[in-house]
């Protein structure tokens, strides 16, 4: 089997005395979905960001391609190839959809306008909104955007932060079905989802997720009947 | 013998040694320099004191940065030379004409401007500084233009004359003293508790009772009275009024005081007058670059040190000689609570933008009940809560609570009326102690600036909820579930009738969710009525006969927990859908 | 006076408050902070200006570009002391900082300058021309072309160029544009650099026409602070149109009564505005900050 592009060993994230993330172990390989399934204030989120280096005291080893995230700024970890679509979308609200895309690329001008046609393809509902602002489009295409942009830098890494959460069951389809193809293009994607359904529906492996550790961990169509998962997205 | 160790104790603590010290070098400087000019600054030094520590009031704290503090001064100024000059007015006529002329301007602006928050307050209240100045350059005959009005006479009072040099500095040094002793009264103990609490826990303040648009709106008069009485004070002093008194520099200047001196500390407005006033003294080889002193300090404590310096002195007097805690205060007895009440909701709807937040909720709880509210994010559960609580207010609906509509109410007027809550974000004061941040929500019920009784008080709710061994730690010293129980105490010192939290559980380990849950039953069982928002059902279960499911902004099961935890759409709504099905919600 | 030669002087006055006015909302959608010491750099770059002249004797239009980079580095300079210590901390900070550096240039150029009004070399020759009848001194022609030229040079910058949505991004959402790879410590320091410079300009085209003292800053800021509050709180073209209402507002009111009671007025308008309208005359801001 592949070396895992992430290999997380013992993480922990810490804001103040609150341990949100508590001992955590995971492997993403290339072209695979892998999600992180949970209540609300599970740590899933509080997981990513601190994969990403957003806040929160961060313990553990995080390998990125093999290679040791201590203590690299948020910025670089951008720039070594980990995507990042934050929860709540958080899209530039007031540049256009275009606008959104190009501003994170890095690559010059042809490049950068041939990879936006390559969104569009992606997610042809955005290519008919480019010149909308942002703050204009619905909450789907506002999910779509803020993966595309994400996608711009061709990350070897795509984080994702409760992608479904208040979209139309279409348009949550339209994103978790753009994230299979994103790992099928040979990215590692990691999912964090409270809808666990459409979350196991799209993910080869998951994790369970309760009170900052994991409950359980498998092939994501085997917890998808597993009694646990009621456990840890109810509790009790 | 004890009253001697009570003495060292007092001198050590708050570094009252040093304070002392400092107040005698004070008051032996003028006999050292006895020279004219010495004995000015020293006069002027005790004006700007005045001012700075009306103005602590209102960018101390009520944590609004005022920029009309200069006007008021300015006013002040005014009214008094004006009335002395040409009515021939004694400072027994001119001190409180000038102090309640700019209270009333305070006053007159207050209701556009206090609603205003950060940027636009600062940017109203220059404006009408600004408003002022123009008045003074361009009503020449009132104010004789541009050029103000000379020869103020000698301040008089009750027929006698009060001279230059001597009795000038021991007038407006009774009067410093006056203030400060005043400001201790008003700010001083548990209200400075209060105060903080307003300061930094907004939406805590208004839970625990506390009015913040009346204290904003007191803080503002007090601040114009103090800058208004040193605005006569000054005109007396140099004998002329010129529009100079209400040029941005004076703002600048008290700004600078109270920013260097500490921002809510009585003798840091001291210690910051009398460095300011003497800086550009020490400050004359830089000769006409004096000034830029002045920005480079102030540049340099709002960076390095925005406690000011006896923010500084009291750090460092904790870091080098920490003390060992008093003894927690005997504990008082439990807040008398209001009778039970029914909870009636009906047809409750809030919207955000296009999305119906809460959709139309009918919900009634009876008193003595434990209800558990679940649901997904987004479902509307914090939303609900707040509506009852005050903290946002419904489009439509009615919410009837012991015989009225509380729908719409102000926050602090719910909490009075029986309604307490918690916050799902902790909203403590971080470096209050356990025992201060409980005891300051009941300023309302102590008031005044000891805190003995509300501190007793405020023990008997730490004890209820097993906290006493914590009284005196800072509350960002405590793990999250002391934290949480920190806030249920405070929130138990109005007496509730009933009692909403918001996530109590979140961020707490397995261990202390049991405990926490154990202690709720017991509230429970002692009359309290519950109303708990959580996520974790297993959670809930423990203290609550009655769980409540939302979805989309509506309730979709409502009963028994072991009933509610296999309804099937409680299920889909929990697990969601898989993207593959159509039916349902996503 | 002659109506038209009245709204000529608007407009030349209106065009210099929009580059004190855009500096000031550059650097507020870039970090949320209030940067009081605009006005502050506005008179620098006047005095600059007026120093540079003594030094070179050309015409202001080629010192401009002078003023503009040497204020650039000034502009870095206020970001590295007054804002970057602060930016974890409440906005208010940052205000009280730069207050305290707005005292310390106002200061710095009095003892440089002293008090009195100075001016700066106009920007190419003085006189009037004469067009289709209407008599316009060529200094206020001068101003409204070069200020039109430098407020379209940033519009490009900003919506054109791959730098100028980088510096958007960055202002719409820190966090987020730091996780996607962009340099946000950068970019802000860049904005505060091109506040400046703007800051400098505007002070080169008021200190000719209107002649420029040390403490003209606060005039400058309050006015700026204005016009960013009727265009509506962080909104650029609200903020070109709010300087062009102040500028209009202040030459034809002092026309007809006196400049204290148009002042007088504009601090009416402002506080009615504050109160009635907070999102300022122009609609709805974008959603965000408040």
């Amino acid at each position: 089997m592949a070396e895992a592009m992430l290999a997380v060993r013992g993480m922990s994230v810490a804001y103040g005395s609150v341990r949100a993330v508590d001992g955590i172990d995971l492997d993403v390989r290339a072209g695979e979905v892998v999600a992180l399934v949970g209540a609300n204030g599970a740590g899933k989120s509080s997981l990513l960001k601190g994969l990403m280096g957003l806040g929160g005291r961060v313990g553990g080893t995080i390998l990125l391609g093999g290679a040791n995230l201590y203590g690299v700024s948020t910025q670089r970890r951008a720039r070594r190839g980990i995507g990042y679509v934050p929860e709540g979308r958080r899209v530039f609200a007031g540049m256009t959809a275009e606008e959104n895309l190009l501003a994170v690329s890095r690559e010059n001008a042809a490049a950068r306008a041939a990879r936006t046609q390559e969104m569009y393809a992606l997610f042809p509902q955005l290519g008919l909104r480019r010149t909308s602002p942002a703050w204009q489009l619905s909450g789907g295409e506002q999910q779509m955007l803020a993966v595309a942009r994400a996608l711009m830098v061709r990350p070897r890494l795509l984080l994702v932060d409760e992608p479904t959460l208040g979209l139309a069951p279409a348009a949550a389809r339209a994103v978790i079905g753009a994230l299979r193809d994103v790992a099928a293009g040979g990215a590692a994607v990691l999912l964090a989802e409270q809808n666990a359904r459409a979350a196991l529906a799209a993910a080869d492996r998951a994790l369970l997720i309760r009170l900052g550790r994991i409950e359980a961990s498998g092939p994501a169509s085997e917890l998808a009947t597993d009694e646990r998962l009621l456990r840890a997205v109810m509790g009790g | 013998m004890t009253a001697i160790l009570h003495m060292r104790t007092w001198l050590v603590r708050d570094l009252n040694i040093l304070l002392l010290a400092g107040a005698a070098v004070l008051v032996a400087w003028p006999f050292v320099a006895d020279d004219a000019y010495a004995l000015r600054l020293f006069t002027q030094a005790g004006i700007y004191a005045l001012a700075a520590l009306g103005y602590q009031f209102v960018f101390g704290h009520a944590g609004a940065l005022s920029l009309a503090q200069g006007a008021f001064f300015g006013l002040g100024a005014y009214i008094a030379g004006i009335l002395s000059v040409r009515f021939g007015a004694g400072f027994e006529l001119t001190l409180p004409a000038a102090a309640i002329g700019a209270a009333t301007l305070a006053a007159l602006i207050a209701l556009p401007v206090l609603r205003l928050r950060s940027h636009y307050f600062a940017l109203a209240t220059l404006g009408i500084g600004q408003v002022i100045l123009l008045i003074a350059i361009n009503w020449e005959s009132v104010t004789g233009g541009a050029n103000g009005i000379p020869n103020v006479p000698a301040l008089s009072l009750f027929g006698g004359t009060v001279g230059r040099g001597w009795p000038m500095l021991v007038l407006v040094w009774s009067l410093v003293v006056a203030g400060a002793l005043c400001a201790r009264l008003l700010t001083g103990g548990l209200s400075g508790a209060a105060l903080q609490l307003m300061r930094e826990q907004p939406m805590a303040a208004e839970a625990s009772g506390i009015d913040i648009g009346r204290i904003r709106f007191a803080a503002l008069l007090l601040s114009a009275l103090y800058g208004g009485a040193a605005g006569a004070l000054q005109v007396h002093t140099v004998r002329v009024v010129s529009p100079e008194v209400l040029e941005f520099q004076v703002m600048v200047m008290l700004l600078a005081i109270t920013v260097i001196g500490g921002r809510t500390s009585i003798a840091g407005a001291i210690v910051g007058a009398v460095l300011l006033i003497h800086l550009p003294e020490w400050f004359r080889p830089l000769e006409r670059y004096y000034l830029m002193a002045y920005g480079a300090v102030l540049l340099a404590m709002v960076v390095a040190a925005p406690w000011g310096l006896m923010g500084a002195m009291r750090r460092a007097r904790l870091h080098w000689l920490p003390e060992a805690p008093p003894p927690p205060p005997s504990a008082g007895p439990l807040p008398a609570r209001h009778p039970p009440a029914r909870l009636e909701i009906a047809d409750l709807t809030r919207q955000f933008g296009g999305v119906r937040a809460v959709d139309g909720i009918d919900l009634a709880v009876a008193p003595g009940e434990s209800v558990g509210v679940i649901g997904a994010n987004g479902s509307g559960k914090t939303t609900l809560l707040n509506m009852i609580a005050g903290a946002e207010t419904p489009d439509s609906g009615q919410i009837l609570w012991a015989g009225g509509d509380i729908a719409g109410l102000p926050a602090y007027r719910i909490q009075r009326a029986g309604i307490a809550r918690s916050f799902q974000m902790s909203k403590l004061v971080e470096e209050m102690s356990v025992l201060d941040n409980v005891a300051a929500a009941a300023w309302r019920e102590f008031g005044g600036p000891d805190q003995g009784d509300a501190r007793r008080a405020a023990m008997g709710l730490l004890d209820l909820l097993e906290l006493a061994e914590t009284a005196w730690r800072p509350c960002g010293a405590l793990p999250p579930g002391l934290r949480r129980r920190v806030e249920i105490a405070r929130a138990l010192v109005g007496g509730p009738a009933l009692l909403l939290l918001d996530e109590p559980a979140a961020g707490l380990t397995a261990g202390e969710r049991e405990r926490l849950a154990g202690t709720l039953a017991a509230l429970n069982a002692a009359g309290t009525t519950l109303v708990v928002v959580d996520h974790d059902l297993g959670f809930l279960e423990k203290f609550a006969a009655r769980l409540i499911c939302l979805d989309q902004g509506r309730i979709i099961a409502d009963g028994p927990p072991a009933v509610v935890r296999r309804d099937p759409g409680v299920v889909a709504a929990w697990l969601g859908q898989a993207p593959a099905k159509e039916a349902g919600h996503g | 006076m002659d109506f038209l030669q009245l709204a000529v002087n608007a407009l030349a006055l209106g065009a210099a408050y929009a580059l004190v006015a855009l500096g000031f909302v550059l650097i507020l959608n870039a970090t949320a902070a209030v940067n009081f010491a605009q006005g502050d750099l506005v008179a620098a770059g006047g005095f600059l200006a007026v120093a540079l002249a003594g030094i070179l004797p050309v015409p202001g239009l080629l010192l401009l570009p002078l003023v503009a980079v040497l204020m650039a580095a000034v502009g870095l300079a206020v970001c590295a002391v007054a804002y970057w210590p602060l930016r974890d901390r409440p906005p208010v900070a940052v205000f009280i900082s730069t207050i305290a550096l707005g005292i310390i240039l106002q200061n710095g150029l009095n003892g440089l300058f002293g008090a009195e009004p100075r001016a700066a070399p106009p920007l190419s020759g003085s006189g009037h021309l004469e067009i289709g009848g209407l008599v316009v001194a060529r200094q206020s022609l001068a101003i409204m072309v070069v200020a039109a030229l430098l407020i379209v040079g940033l519009r490009s910058l900003l919506w054109h160029t791959q730098l100028g949505r980088r510096l958007r991004a960055t202002g719409q959402d820190r966090e987020v544009a730091a996780a996607l790879g962009i340099p946000v410590g950068a970019m802000v320091a860049l904005t505060f650099a091109l506040a400046a410079a703007l800051a400098g300009a505007a002070g080169l085209l008021l200190a000719n026409q209107f002649f420029i003292t040390p403490t003209h800053g606060t005039d400058f800021i309050v006015k700026a602070y204005i016009a960013v509050v009727i265009g509506g709180w962080g909104r650029v073209g609200g903020a070109l149109a709010g300087a062009m209402l102040v500028a209009l507002f202040e030459t034809v009111v002092a026309a007809l009564a006196d400049y204290a009671v148009a002042t007088g007025l504009l601090y009416g308008a402002l506080l009615a505005i504050l109160v009635l309208r907070p999102q300022g005359l122009f609609g709805e801001a974008e959603g965000r900050r408040a």
